[in-house]
């Protein structure tokens, strides 16, 4: 029946390819366009969210962090409701994880604050002790890269339609429009307007300097991005 | 029928036709290389002969030769 | 030249080999260091507080994976192919100027690409996809190194004298496509300097997908990846070292045919299970499960048909310390993958997803049966490449018993691990209330980190006495006749 195959390297190729190309047809194109709707109360990231967001990914947080919630009773209890697919429409890539050496993060805005970050990323083991995480001390030094998050938001703004600059309605009956600035100056005026709100509540005096006179170290967005996980 | 339905049908007659190409190929296999037709072991042997100086058990015959 | 006889020309299976070997220590140096700084965070530490940027366990993980997987094991499977592909298919690579040119420029363009990852990566240059964090420039040149070594396959396999392809090389080819497609969909991305000309880093890009979709995708990708890099081409090994190194036909043909088509049919269908309960749809998940379970049956037909292949030469397992290394990954590998299908079992999975028993999963495979079968790979074709014998036989064994006892410790001290903070992650007091905090869970496994670090220690210990012994093989040891190649391979005291 298939003896041929064998003497025969494309037909065998290509018999190889359709039997493994079969598998991803069925099971990933079906819910592709269902799965990518966002949920109500989903809103895009801030340019100053995503820059904190790429500095999450740069230090590979999600190597020791999941963002998914189970739907477990231990999982709610510990870290709130379960994920929703919705929830995660604007997240590209996706940060669930796959190794818990840390607590779940999905909803690490709810019950963590600035304080609590920026005393933790500096010495974990005076929040937790016990902890085997390392402290974050150059988080503090390094400045944030906020063109390549607006260079991100642009591409998706324009591939993805991404809803910048339009009022999206959330669960509780309000309207919030997360702005998108015209130009690159506008998008770095209006991270640093954020990152004075979240500076106000931290204790680092260099970080307060740094953003007085402009900058954004890359502390100041990690923690911008994580407030904003709810 | 709704669509639910015809996916469990569709699925289990799949499943059905799986298993009915898997045994009738391990029949194939078996039966053949037992009538003698066809002889599957010696392929083995590409491996133990491998020197480039060895005869391949089955050789590419050239076109031109063919002629 | 024209009077001499055609010979193999391994050139390029020795480039890889080299390669392989380096990359080999050093990516579980990396490994090491990794389990060292769970045990102790003041490892992150190790080259200074100034430094921990650079060397804590975040920037550190992905140079571990990519390099053992993509360095150590690739290197390897090249280093075979180049040797295998040519033996099994009588052809030799001195037959053809092209696919000469065409090797090399596989070997140094990879080389040049793995320069950059380790670089990029050590920068926090990363996509965050695990096993695929590389940018846009870098997946481009992905796919230029493998169109490169699909161009050796093929051109070789158009020059063949023998008609039929040997099991090997299907393997070869299975791993050829799977991972050209699982990359380039993974790896579906825009780059942002086209909405964006200009504006922040040039080599950053957006993925296709979001969320949900991509996760689906990434796991498609994560656990084919596992199936195709660290299994098909480890499976194309097994079928032709260990008949060749013991002398005996593989036990049946037929059921190489049988467990080949097995695996390339079931194998996609089970990346779901690594998003149980999670936001993709359930039935997708139970797929995911489903397949995982029938998984067992076309991977335990390899294993079968190697140890069966054994059959009445048990003596050789005591007699060869190549065939122990063998024999012990093919019994890995059935253990490997009886533990996976377990771990995809719905109740078994809401326990062991997000801990350190996957950890140990992966290494039990990774370490016993794709480390085993490569080392083993590496050493049969040594002598043959540099027509020297192995230097030591009894450095040869030792490293055997070491590295078996540090995978042993390994996966059982993941093994309790994984179960002992799953159950507490889970456990409720008598008024419902969560028993644990998550500190409690992590303090309590120290024991079991430090464990695995003297477990993965061990294993490295055996890879430094490993590359000493195949240096010294190709530098200073006895030379070999071509009549001492014939199966079993020559070895010094």
């Amino acid at each position: 029946m298939f003896h041929w195959l064998e003497k025969n390297p494309f037909f065998f190729a290509v018999a190889v390819f359709v039997v493994i190309a079969f598998a991803g047809l069925v099971e990933i194109l079906p819910n592709f366009a269902q799965a990518s709707r966002p949920i109500l109360g989903a809103k895009p990231y801030s340019t100053l969210e995503l820059t904190g967001r790429l500095v999450y990914i740069k230090n590979n947080c999600n190597g020791c962090h999941s963002q998914l919630i189970r739907p477990f009773k231990s999982e709610t209890d510990r870290y709130g409701h379960y994920s929703m697919s919705g929830e995660y429409a604007y997240d590209r890539p996706f940060l669930w994880g796959s190794k818990r050496t840390g607590p779940d993060l999905m909803r690490v805005g709810n019950y963590r604050t600035t304080d609590w970050h920026e005393t933790h990323m500096k010495d974990p083991v005076a929040v937790v002790p016990g902890s085997i995480m390392p402290a974050y001390t150059w988080l503090f030094k390094n400045i944030a890269d906020v063109d390549t998050a607006y260079a991100e938001q642009l591409t998706v703004q324009k591939f993805f339609a991404v809803p910048y600059n339009t009022e999206l309605p959330m669960a509780d009956g309000s309207k919030v429009t997360v702005a998108l600035a015209d130009t690159l100056e506008g998008a770095r005026a209006s991270a640093l307007e954020e990152a004075k709100v979240v500076a106000a509540d931290m204790k680092d005096q260099a970080v307060k300097d740094a953003v007085a006179a402009g900058q954004v170290p890359e502390i100041v967005a990690l923690i911008a991005y994580l407030n904003r996980l709810k | 029928m709704d669509i639910a339905t015809l996916q469990a049908y569709g699925f289990f007659f799949f499943t059905a036709f799986m298993v009915v190409i898997l045994y009738s190929y391990i029949y194939h296999l078996y039966s053949s290389q037992k009538d003698g037709s066809r002889d599957y072991e010696k392929y083995s042997n590409i491996a133990l002969h491998d020197e480039i100086t060895d005869q391949p058990v089955e050789e590419i015959l050239k076109d031109d030769e063919k002629k | 030249m024209e009077n001499r006889p055609l010979e193999y020309d391994y050139t390029v299976a020795k480039l890889f080999m080299y390669n392989a070997i380096f990359v080999g220590v050093a990516g579980m140096l990396a490994g090491v260091v990794l389990a060292w700084q769970m045990a102790f965070p003041q490892f992150n530490y190790i080259l200074g507080v100034n430094f921990a940027e650079y060397t804590n366990f975040g920037r550190l993980r992905a140079i571990h994976t990519d390099s053992v997987i993509y360095g150590f094991v690739l290197s390897a499977v090249w280093s075979t192919w180049y040797y295998v592909g040519q033996r099994v298919l009588k052809v030799s690579m001195a037959e053809s100027k092209f696919l000469m040119f065409a090797g090399k420029a596989h070997f140094w363009i990879y080389m040049a690409a793995s320069v950059i990852i380790v670089i990029g990566l050590q920068l926090g240059i990363t996509s965050s996809k695990e096993y695929s964090e590389f940018e846009w420039p870098i997946d481009a040149g992905i796919v230029v190194v493998w169109v490169l070594w699909g161009i050796s396959i093929f051109g070789l396999i158009g020059i063949r004298r023998e008609k039929s392809l040997y099991i090997s090389i299907w393997y070869y080819i299975a791993t050829f496509l799977a991972v050209a497609m699982l990359h380039i969909f993974n790896n579906a991305e825009i780059p942002t300097w086209i909405a964006a000309p200009g504006v922040g880093n040039w080599y950053h890009s957006v993925s296709m997908y979001a969320g949900t979709n991509d996760a689906l995708v990434q796991w498609w990708f994560g656990h084919n990846a596992v199936a195709f890099l660290l299994t098909t081409p480890i499976i194309a090994m097994s079928y032709y070292f260990l008949p060749k190194e013991s002398g005996q036909a593989v036990y049946s043909y037929k059921l190489s045919l049988l467990a080949f088509w097995g695996l390339m049919f079931v194998y996609l269908w089970a990346g779901g299970h690594h998003l149980l309960f999670s936001t993709v749809p359930d039935w997708m998940q139970t797929m995911g499960s489903v397949f995982s379970v029938v998984l067992i049956l076309p991977s335990w037909g390899s294993a079968v048909n190697m140890l069966l292949t054994m059959k009445g030469e048990w003596q050789q397992v005591a007699a060869s310390p190549l065939i122990k290394f063998m024999v012990m990954a093919s019994t890995f590998y059935m253990f490997s993958t009886l533990e996976g299908p377990i771990q995809a079992i719905k109740s078994v999975n809401a326990l062991a997803h997000f801990t350190d028993w996957i950890i140990g999963h992966v290494h039990d495979g990774a370490l016993g049966w794709v480390g085993f079968m490569v080392i083993a790979a590496l050493s049969h074709m040594a002598p043959r490449m540099f027509k020297r014998e192995i230097y030591s036989k009894s450095l040869l064994g030792t490293q055997f018993w070491i590295q078996t006892l540090g995978v042993i410790l390994y996966f059982t001290s993941m093994w309790i691990a994984g179960i002992t903070q799953g159950m507490m992650w889970r456990a409720h007091d008598e008024f419902g209330n969560l028993a644990y905090s998550f500190i409690d869970t992590v303090v309590v496994l120290h024991p079991y980190f430090t464990i695995r670090a003297v477990g993965g220690t061990l294993y490295l210990i055996g890879m430094v006495m490993f590359a000493y012994n195949m240096y010294k093989t190709m530098t200073s040891s006895r030379v070999v006749e071509e009549s001492e190649l014939q199966n079993a391979t020559p070895m010094g005291a």
